[in-house]
């Protein structure tokens, strides 16, 4: 038992520094919130850490993805949560033997081209996983063109959709992908690039079934885009979705389910390997 | 004006004899091992699939990105995604980490997850018998007949409650140190923390933020926290000497701060619900930048809030206290 006095001496000595510490901590949080923030400058930027290109992966020791596009980059309609990204991670393992890593993966379901373009424009943290990746998976466009379709559709109506406001989007959709495809390579030159194009959700609708014609037309556009440049590679997945539409679509009609993810991760690695 | 500290060095050693606070220091520490355990398992998993911590926030942007993107979700709920994306691209952009793991960040992230209900826990432990508890043992009457005026009896009482709230607070950061640091090490005190986001109804104002070394985020929080407390220990005080029962005073109190727990997730289309304290004790979210409950709130408004509950509360305690008769 330690003697009351010397009890109450280390107590009351040991508290009321605590006391005095946390008034001074509330007075200084209370200086702090009303008169250094409202008078605070603009800090300066912090130097943006240099970071080595990945360089391509064909090369390269260990391969480096970052995924950056819209829903089908992020898996949207494969119960599994796997998507085509992480089936191709996997068997881009499986065959090239090299350790495969996933940086990150910066899709956002529904974002259209313009979006992305914007995202890349203003959204400096996407520097950073795009240098560092020496195999970048893209897709994009498929909300510029379809987003009438689904809206529409959502209002109740579904007949009555003009193939020509489709392809009317097309013009302006190419020059927003010709622009994410620059800054992208202005951020990383030597990475490969995969774009996987377009396909038709809506072929099992009669009347949208030309829907494949325009389509077909943004994945011409997507292919000159991408033309020139020798690291970049268009993989087509359109005719996957034709003949058994219905096996390889999700029950929204819209996004591609398990099997059809399965398919897109095919193709994209046999365009690979 | 001296003859009162020797009733509060009584008081004092009354309330460590009643082994309260060995309750408080077990509670710490069998829960803070838990937490960093917990926090360990979640740095390997960042660890495992991320190379670098700016992917992981990175990350954490488009997923916030992606919730946004979904049409589920109502307006109000966005807002607070919108400003968290918008401070992690701070971070981001000015390439600092607001979850390095070590143990200065633990300590900062639990004491500020703790202000809204682990701290009220730990103070009303301390407060809720401190004068029901007389009761209950009958030791009031010899209290009250001690040739003393009944007002520094009980301001004592609060003399001493305040020194214990100090030590409680004290105490759990250090426990927090320690302990995560065997397991994060013991850096990180010269990180700087942003702070100086102003919240302007869904936008977020970044002209005022700048960087704090976090040693003096970590004092300012713990400043900020400690008049939450303060609130939380008042208000017992004052609910210990209405109620006879030590039990009936805990649950009263108890119910007070999770009702306002949950009144702040969800108030934030009745806005009288600003007036009630336990809807403010969150004191250090104006530090971090984190929007209110309630839209119109700033740190004035809240201080001002608890003040105005503290004065109340103090002015009942001393009332009924130097009034009331004794009768059982």
């Amino acid at each position: 038992m330690i003697p009351s006095g010397k009890l109450w001496r280390v107590l009351g000595t040991t508290a009321l520094a605590s006391t005095l510490i946390l008034g001074g901590g509330f007075a200084y949080a209370m200086h702090d919130l009303l008169v250094v923030t409202p008078a605070a400058q603009q800090t300066e930027q912090a130097p943006v850490k240099e970071v080595k290109s990945g360089g391509n992966f064909q090369q390269a020791e260990e391969i480096r993805v970052t995924a950056l596009g819209d829903s089908l980059t992020k898996g949207a309609g494969d119960n599994s949560g796997r998507g085509y990204v992480k089936t191709v991670l996997e068997r881009l393992g499986e065959e090239t033997g090299k350790p495969v890593q996933q940086i990150n993966n910066l899709a956002v379901n529904g974002l259209t081209a313009a979006e992305l373009d914007e995202m890349l424009r203003t959204d400096k943290g996407l520097e950073y996983p795009i240098r560092e990746a020496n195999l970048i998976l893209l897709t994009i466009g498929g909300n510029d063109l379809f987003r009438p379709v689904l809206e529409a559709r959502e209002d109740g109506g579904s007949g009555d959709i003009d193939i020509e406001e489709i392809e009317a989007t097309i013009p302006s959709a190419a020059d927003s992908l010709r622009s994410v495809i620059k800054k992208i390579r202005q951020i990383n030159p030597d990475a490969t690039l995969v774009y996987t194009g377009l396909y038709n959700p809506f072929y099992d609708i009669p009347e949208l079934r030309e829907g494949s014609a325009a389509v077909q037309q943004w994945n011409d556009e997507a292919y000159e885009i991408l033309g020139s440049d020798e690291h970049a590679v268009l993989v087509p997945i359109m005719d996957l979705f034709q003949q058994r539409a219905a096996d390889y679509i999700a029950s929204d009609q819209f996004h591609p389910n398990q099997q059809g993810y399965q398919r897109i991760a095919q193709r994209i690695i046999q365009a690979l390997t | 004006m001296m003859d009162i500290l020797p009733l509060i060095q009584n008081e004092t050693l009354k309330i460590w004899k009643k082994k309260r606070f060995y309750v408080i220091l077990l509670i710490l520490l069998v829960l803070i091992p838990l937490f960093t355990y917990a926090q360990m398992r979640m740095a390997q998993t960042n660890a495992d699939n991320f190379k670098d911590w700016r992917n992981q926030i990175q990350q954490q942007i488009t997923d916030l990105q992606n919730t946004l993107a979904s049409d589920r979700m109502p307006e109000e709920w966005k807002k607070y995604d919108r400003i968290k994306v918008q401070q992690l691209q701070y971070y981001l952009d000015h390439d600092v980490n607001p979850n390095s793991p070590d143990a200065a960040t633990f300590t900062r992230q639990f004491m500020a997850s703790s202000v809204s209900l682990f701290f009220p826990l730990l103070i009303l432990a301390l407060a809720s018998d401190l004068v029901s508890g007389e009761r209950t043992s009958g030791t009031i009457k010899m209290l009250l007949t001690r040739p003393v005026k009944r007002w520094k009896i009980l301001f004592s009482k609060l003399i001493a409650l305040t020194l214990y709230v100090s030590l409680a607070i004290i105490t759990t950061g250090a426990v927090c140190y320690l302990v995560s640091g065997l397991v994060f090490g013991y850096g990180g005190w010269t990180m700087p923390v942003f702070t100086g986001f102003v919240i302007n109804s869904g936008s977020i104002d970044v002209s005022g933020v700048h960087p704090v070394p976090q040693w003096q985020f970590v004092i300012m929080q713990s400043g900020l926290i400690w008049v939450s407390c303060m609130t939380i220990a008042i208000l017992a005080l004052m609910v210990s000497v209405l109620l006879r029962s030590t039990a009936a005073s805990i649950v009263t109190m108890m119910a007070a701060v999770i009702s306002g727990s949950i009144l702040a997730g969800m108030a934030s289309s009745w806005e009288t619900a600003k007036y009630i304290f336990s809807v403010n004790i969150d004191l250090t979210d104006y530090l971090e930048g984190t929007p209110p409950p309630i839209a119109g709130m700033d740190i004035v408004f809240s201080l001002s809030v608890l003040g105005v509950w503290m004065l109340g509360a103090l002015i009942v305690s001393f009332g009924v206290f130097t009034k009331q008769d004794i009768l059982n």
